[in-house]
């Protein structure tokens, strides 16, 4: 079953590069059910969760190919097999101005598989393998538009990830030989006895590793990938480079952190300073550089870094109820740019514009769209009532809770971010929808809302944030109990 | 109960029906509409001050320990009341002033949302409703400001918004801690801060609570952060520069009402660094604020001016935390708002008779408009403090408080800053009233014409020129009720 949701996209993709569809719409229909069957078997998966490891290949001593659904499996997979067929179907419509759909579709899908693979990995070697794999299969996404700026930005994404997946492999190494298993167990399974005196070696081995897998969730010095990788389709940026590929790199240094090295063994150290300064420092450096970028997607992928670093940020104060709220605000987040990003999709994709100076007007002609991206702003800049408001205020109460100093001034840059935030995202909703008394109306002739393939997505993500931000009780009690490892 | 929700929701739902629907473009289906909106909207909110009691209501939970809760106060009671009969008296005057600016739909929409906000920061129960419905405040009232979309207007307007913002994430660091080390979130007379607490947090809570109150002070124009509200007041359209000016920023009084005196309490916070420190601002900012009116000479931007420097004879009061110079604040509250909400209403309507916005032009202007400008010293004379207007009955107080206070060193130098910022006020308002009824003996009598405005006009600036002066006259009634409030708070 757990094999079965991970092959079907992998296996669709394929197939969907083979079958010679006569028409466009035959093809969208048939990717469009798989990918809502593989959803609804991901969902029953998750409710009805086999209580053993699956092993399905083993290697030398204890190094296996195994899989498991836990607590944080059911967030992660939760998430993205409830964004995927949305994005989907908003590919559809924006896809038909570029070409090689194909291709497009069949990479595209494949990555549904290969996330999930890393959500349902049981052990660190398993999840480092769809790690690797993922990078595989998402360059040729970015890849996509074979523009010069376009070959570059995914020559400098892959060389980044295989950069940082090396970082990675020698956290994972030392895991095998000083820690008990390699299996993810809430909690750490570091063995005290092997480690001895070597505390500081292996601190400084998960500040590396954290470094390593930080470079996918963009962590400050190893974020410029992220906006170069925005000249891929807006499909891509939305729901690869804003929630899939970066949060699976947020996810695991939440498995590293909470279930392989253990924060009984990391709280306090050197190594918890040091990761949460970087984060904190990420996440006011962030927001600063979106402000000054000119271009949309652009400046959305600089928020992205900014609000990644949230969630890291949550799990460096490494307790209970900061793990709480890094995975409130991963969700939350990932709803919430999904949601922005979709609307610079379909503002690019119904007029061409690309840069914050053009939309001067534009809430006027295309007032769905730029409704629900005010709507977003409103929520990534925490205005109470809205699902940002409410992350916020689990990862600062847990930063509260936790009564570590360091985290105090991290509450600081969650608010300087928030201030910055404010700046980037209304200067264009103001922009939208109160241009100057000069400017001439009629240069927008034409311009209209999209499609409802476009607008559905959007109109559903805005539900779930104003659901997020008013009764947000039930999923926050869950998020809680994974934390606290109930599940 | 459910006239509370009413009150608050049907406003703003009214005014997004507005924003949305196309047949409200033309004028007089939207002049109706809009009548009958405030009618309504008024009803609600007397039928809710009336007949809530004392009860919480408790609409629903935003998460987890988050209630959204609605309690009605005596201090709800003032600042309500005092809100509805000023946005109403303005949204009557805007009927006529808005005739001479484009999307008067859009205008009516936002305020009537601001209404129904205000409304709910009046009854909030919480500091959780109460920064939930602050925010909104400040989102909602931006497309105020910008509404004539010119640069100036925009900028800004985007000014007030990050001031208004930074403000407010200054006021959510706090809100995080409070609400894990006091006992609960609900506002209570004498504070939530437990003894335990403020033993063990004592030095991080006083930071907090000073960076609430500069926090909260963004909204009442309090120095360091009043830079915006000179530049967004005036570039409104009159009737919104009004309730800007007399309203909006009461907000940021109320809150600081709430922190102050219902979540620290006074026994926590008096004889602290924080109140010194909150003491100083607050006087630095009646003098700079006099300082900037007097050599100012746009008539609007003046009167901004002034509003920073009167908000803060507020703030001072409340940082003395006496008896009688709390009354004197709360008074002030009252009074400044019909006064400025008048003024700026005269300066609209000088504005619209014959836009002049400058003091040197205003040369004469008493013999064209005599009503108008009847109202308007009438109304200056209350905010210098000159009896019986209520100006001089809330600065007695003021002064009579901080002297009683017994504050080393305060209890002298608050009443003396008062007073030469009395003066100053003399000197920017009077200057306009002399020049206008003495245009001096070069002026060309020959082409003087009546220009008085029509009476939408005039009636509500009557109104709220008589109010003024009502609370001086007959103050025995208000006095008693601000001294039960008093009782309970200090």
């Amino acid at each position: 079953m757990i094999l079965l949701v991970i092959l079907i996209p992998v296996i669709a993709g394929v197939l969907l590069f083979l079958i010679p569809f006569k028409k466009r719409s035959q093809m969208e229909v048939f990717l469009e059910a798989l990918v809502i069957i593989n959803s609804i078997l991901v969902w029953y998966l998750l409710f009805h969760r086999p209580a053993e490891i699956f092993t399905l290949a083993n290697f030398t001593g204890n190094l296996s190919i195994s899989f498991k659904v836990d607590g944080m499996s059911m967030v992660f997979g939760g998430l993205v097999s409830a964004l995927w067929p949305f994005a989907t179907l908003y590919a559809f419509e924006y896809m038909t101005k570029e070409e090689h759909e194909k291709v497009f579709f069949m990479f595209y899908t494949m990555t549904y598989g290969v996330t999930l693979g890393i959500s349902l990995a049981a052990n660190l070697l398993t999840m480092y393998f769809f790690y690797e794999l993922l990078t595989l299969v998402t360059v040729p996404l970015v890849m996509h538009t074979l523009t010069r700026e376009a070959i570059l930005a995914s020559r400098k994404y892959l060389y980044y990830s295989l950069g940082g997946a090396a970082f990675a492999f020698i956290g994972l190494i030392f895991v095998i030989i000083y820690g008990s298993t390699t299996n993810f167990v809430l909690g750490g399974v570091m063995d005290l006895t092997k480690i001895g005196e070597r505390t500081n070696v292996l601190l400084l081995i998960y500040v590396m590793a954290f470094a390593g897998f930080g470079v996918k969730a963009a962590i400050f010095p190893f974020n410029s990938w992220l906006p170069d990788a925005g000249v891929a389709p807006t499909p891509v940026t939305a729901l690869l480079h804003a929630v899939a590929v970066v949060k699976s790199g947020a996810f695991a240094i939440i498995r590293l952190t909470y279930y392989s090295f253990g924060t009984e063994f990391l709280k306090g150290t050197w190594a918890q300073t040091i990761v949460m300064l970087i984060t904190m420092f990420t996440i006011v450096y962030g927001c600063s550089r979106a402000i000054k970028e000119t271009h949309l997607k652009r400046r959305l992928a600089y928020s992205t870094i900014s609000n990644l670093s949230y969630i890291l940020f949550g799990v460096t104060i490494m307790t209970p109820l900061g793990m709480a709220g890094a995975l409130t605000h991963l969700v939350f987040h990932a709803v919430m740019k999904i949601s922005s990003f979709f609307c610079a999709g379909a503002i690019m994709h119904q007029t061409g514009r690309h840069y914050v100076h053009e939309l001067d007007g534009m809430g006027y002609k295309m007032p769905a769209v730029f409704g629900i991206f005010t709507v977003s702003a409103f929520a990534l800049m925490g205005v109470p009532g809205l699902a940002g408001f409410v992350s916020k205020w689990y990862l600062a109460s847990a930063a509260v809770e936790s009564g570590n100093v360091i985290a105090f001034f991290g509450i600081g840059c969650l608010l300087i971010s928030a201030l910055l935030t404010a700046i980037y995202m209304l200067t264009i909703v103001g922009r939208g929808f109160f241009p100057q008394r000069d400017f001439d109306m009629a240069s927008l002739e034409g311009i209209k809302d999209p499609n409802w393939k476009m607008l559905l997505p959007l109109f559903v993500f805005t539900f779930c944030i104003a659901i997020f931000g008013l009764y947000s009780g039930p999923l926050v009690n869950f998020f809680t109990s994974v934390a606290a490892g109930v599940y | 109960m459910h006239y509370i929700i009413l009150s608050i929701f049907f406003p703003v739902l009214f005014g997004v029906f507005l924003l949305v629907r196309k047949e409200m473009e033309h004028r007089k289906n939207l002049l109706i509409a809009v009548s009958i909106a405030f009618i309504i909207s008024a009803l609600l909110t007397i039928l809710a001050l009336c007949l809530s009691g004392n009860g919480m209501f408790t609409l629903f939970n935003l998460a987890g320990r988050l209630p959204v809760l609605f309690k009605i106060d005596e201090i709800s009671i003032i600042f309500a009341s005092m809100t509805l009969i000023i946005y109403i008296c303005a949204g009557v005057y805007s009927f006529v002033y808005m005739k001479h600016e484009e999307k008067e739909k859009r205008y009516y929409g936002f305020y009537l949302i601001v209404l129904g906000i205000l409304i709910a920061l009046c009854f909030a129960g919480n500091l959780i409703t109460f920064y939930f419905f602050y925010e909104l405040l400040t989102i909602s009232s931006v497309p105020l400001v910008m509404h004539n979309r010119s640069r100036e207007a925009i900028m800004a307007g985007l000014k007030y918004l990050f001031y208004s913002l930074c403000g407010a994430y200054m006021v959510l660091f706090g809100l995080y801690f409070v609400e894990r080390y006091g006992n609960t979130l609900t506002f209570s007379a004498g504070g939530v801060i437990s003894a335990s607490a403020a033993a063990e947090h004592g030095e991080i809570l006083l930071v907090l609570a000073m960076l609430m109150l500069i926090g909260f002070g963004v909204k009442a124009g309090m120095f360091p952060m009043h830079a915006w509200l000179p530049t967004a007041h005036p570039v409104a359209p009159a009737p919104a520069s009004a309730v800007l000016s007399a309203v909006i920023v009461k907000a940021g009084v109320l809150a600081i009402v709430r922190v102050i005196y219902y979540i620290y309490g006074v026994s926590f916070l008096r004889g602290t660094w924080v109140q010194t420190a909150f003491m100083v601002l607050s006087l630095t900012t009646v003098f700079m604020g006099s300082m900037l009116a007097y050599r100012e000479p746009v008539l609007k931007k003046r009167l901004a001016y002034s509003t920073v420097s009167q908000l803060s004879y507020i703030l001072f009061g409340l940082a003395v935390m006496d008896a009688g110079s709390v009354a004197g604040g709360l008074l002030h509250v009252l009074s400044h708002g019909f006064i400025k909400a008048a003024l700026f209403l005269c300066a609209g309507a000088v504005i619209y008779m014959t836009g002049k916005t400058r003091v040197d032009q205003l040369k004469g202007i008493g013999k064209e408009m005599p009503f108008i400008m009847w109202c308007f010293t009438i109304a200056s004379l209350g905010l210098i403090g000159i009896p019986p207007t209520g100006g001089f009955l809330s600065k007695w107080y003021l002064a009579e408080g901080a002297l009683s206070s017994g504050i080393c060193g305060f209890s002298w130098i608050g009443p003396v800053v008062l007073l030469i910022s009395a003066l100053l006020t003399a000197g920017y308002l009077l200057p306009v009233v002399i020049q206008g009824f003495f245009p001096g003996e070069d002026y060309d009598y020959g082409a003087l014409q009546k220009k008085e405005p029509p009476l939408f006009m005039t009636i509500p600036v009557l109104i709220l020129t008589v109010l003024s002066v009502l609370i001086g006259l007959f103050p025995e009634w208000l006095l008693n009720y601000l001294s039960q409030i008093i009782e309970k708070i200090i």
